[in-house]
């Protein structure tokens, strides 16, 4: 111990006694090192804690009350809790964990500048204003988003309106564009609880898979004048084939869903054979 | 009293009472060279607690803990696909900034409609003039096209994982914006060669910022500099790429990985 200097010596016989006290851990009475306390007690300005909170209103108020509220939730939880802290089951950051991240990034980059250098990337015409390239396209990964604004035979033609249009294809277009992304935008709101596993859900992976599918015949229907189908058939097929898809993908996960049921039932009936 | 400075401390004689080989004569003079300008001492504590922490055993994933590998291993690989997106994402920023050393955003140069304007040139200067410029643009454009596909499975990933859910509804939004941004990244770099699919697909750009209601004439003069194509366009579509969107895409993928530090990843189960 350091703290010689600080042990109180009113009586100096007792400082001794007390150093043989502390190293031994065993000292009962709590001391500080003789020092002034650490915190300023409130004098009579200071509003206390409760009393700060009880000055707040509306909106602060109502997050004290909040903070407190989830405070306690968290210290009932942890008092209810059976759980018994461990020592960290694990893997060295250096080298296991460093080296394999390593090797994957290398892996990673090094197959980039592979393709780069095996397939070159193709140059075309300079711009011109005046000539209209038989086929525009962007690069793949915006397919889907072309496609989009290739459905302007389904633009719905209000006969009302003496067979005019709501919304200009171009409007179209892009609302179906703030639809996809709407609809994506609200999944983690619809589909709650703790499930992950495809199986678990099949009606989500479904809708998934329906849409991957979908995103590809819509790249499809991008570049529908290089494609040997006719507009009629070829739209139908943009959105039967995802719902296709889409049924398979129901199918076969409910039947892959039923196995682990039959397996299960089978151990069952194994123990407990019916009668 | 001497006017001579009073040094309680003389690091150098004690340095020279030691008996030390040169390389610890030279690191420890560096460090008391420094450490008397820059109180680096005072930072020593922050430096050991980063060495303890390089030498942290990562804890044991739940399904590692548990011996679920088994029913899992499959997923494993596609957690990585976040990961995969930040490193094409940094290869493409430091070939494109190697690009941009050569390339030029401006349409002059042109006579006759088709003619070749500077940027185009420019581009065609890399590929054929620069030493490397070839392999530069096809890794910049490689690296591009690995990124988009890296981020749209790490989305599917997240998807089938049912990663998305409750606490973590915020990071699929923002993935959502990151992932509609990567796009933007995407196109706007497409223009700048200013070739006829460049000019065609800003110009579908226009046309679609033109149908929007409302905002439509703003947003056109906002993004792409007027209703027709120009230099305004190609100087725009330039800014956005190699300035604003940098800048605001590497702040959002480090809020997108901060929120997964602070959540944990959701693990299968
Ligand atoms: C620039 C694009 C993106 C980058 C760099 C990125 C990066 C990452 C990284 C490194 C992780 C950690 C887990 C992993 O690697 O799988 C992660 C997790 C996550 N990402 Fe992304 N991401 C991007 C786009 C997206 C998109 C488009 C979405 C979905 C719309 C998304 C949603 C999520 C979610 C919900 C998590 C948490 C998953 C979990 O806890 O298991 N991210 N992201």
């Amino acid at each position: 111990m350091t703290d010689d200097t600080h042990t109180p010596t009113d009586s100096s016989g007792t400082a001794t006694e007390y150093r043989a006290m502390t190293d031994g851990g065993t000292d009962d009475q709590a001391r500080t090192d003789g020092g002034p306390p650490a915190t300023v007690p409130p004098d009579d300005e200071t509003p206390t804690w409760t009393e700060r909170k009880e000055r707040r209103q509306g909106l602060s108020q109502l997050t004290y009350q909040y903070f407190e509220r989830s405070r306690r939730e968290d210290e009932d939880l942890r008092a209810a809790s059976t759980y018994v802290e461990r020592d960290v089951l694990g893997f060295p950051t250096w080298p296991h964990e460093t080296i394999r991240n390593l090797a994957i990034s290398s892996f990673f980059v090094g197959i980039m500048l592979l393709v780069s250098a095996l397939l070159p990337p193709h140059f075309g015409e300079p711009a011109n204003p005046g000539v209209t390239p038989a086929i525009i396209l962007p690069d793949w990964y915006l397919y889907w988003s072309f496609g989009l604004l290739h459905l302007d035979p389904i633009n719905p033609e209000i006969a009302v309106l003496g067979g005019d249009k709501v919304m200009s294809d171009e409007l179209y277009g892009l609302v179906a564009h703030g639809v996809i992304f709407g609809i994506i935008g609200l999944v983690p709101f619809l589909n709650k609880g703790s499930a992950r596993r495809p199986v678990e859900e099949p009606f989500w992976a479904a809708l998934g898979v329906a849409g991957v599918i979908f995103s590809v015949t819509l790249g499809v229907l991008a570049i529908q004048n290089l494609v040997p189908i006719g507009l009629d058939l070829l739209l139908n097929l943009v959105f039967l084939l995802p719902v296709l898809g889409g049924i398979v993908t129901y199918a076969v996960l409910k039947t892959m869903r039923e196995g682990y049921m039959y397996d299960l039932n089978r151990r069952y009936y194994m123990l407990r054979p019916p009668k | 009293m001497s006017l001579k400075k009073q040094d309680e401390m003389d690091h150098n004689a004690w340095l020279k009472s030691q008996d030390l080989t040169v390389i610890e004569t030279a690191f420890l003079t560096t460090l008391i060279w420094l450490d008397k300008r820059l109180r680096i001492v005072d930072y020593l504590e922050l430096l050991e607690t980063m060495y303890y922490r390089a030498n942290l055993q990562m804890p044991k994933s739940h399904t590692e803990q548990y011996d679920l590998d088994n029913k899992f291993w499959y997923w494993y690989p596609l957690y990585s696909l976040g990961s995969l997106s930040i490193l094409a994402y940094l290869v493409a920023a430091v070939s494109g900034a190697l690009l941009g050393f050569y390339y030029s955003p401006s349409t002059a140069g042109a006579v006759a409609q088709g003619d070749p304007t500077a940027a185009y040139d420019s581009v065609i200067e890399i590929m054929q003039d620069v030493q490397f410029g070839f392999m530069l643009r096809s890794i910049h454009r490689w690296s591009a096209q690995f990124m988009v596909a890296a981020v749209f499975l790490h989305m599917l990933r997240v998807y089938f994982t049912g990663s998305y859910k409750e606490p973590r509804e915020v990071n699929w939004i923002l993935g959502i914006v990151l992932i509609g941004l990567t796009l933007l990244f995407g196109f706007t770099g497409y223009v700048l060669p200013w070739k006829q699919l460049s000019f065609w697909a800003a110009q579908i750009g226009v046309e679609m910022a033109l149908a929007t209601p409302l905002v439509g004439e703003w947003a056109a003069q906002l993004l792409f500099g007027g209703f027709t194509l120009g230099q305004a366009t190609l100087v725009r579509m330039y800014i956005l790429h190699v300035f604003i969107l940098p800048f605001v895409v590497t702040a959002l993928i480090a809020l997108h990985v901060g929120i997964v530090w602070v959540q944990g990843i959701a693990e299968p189960h």
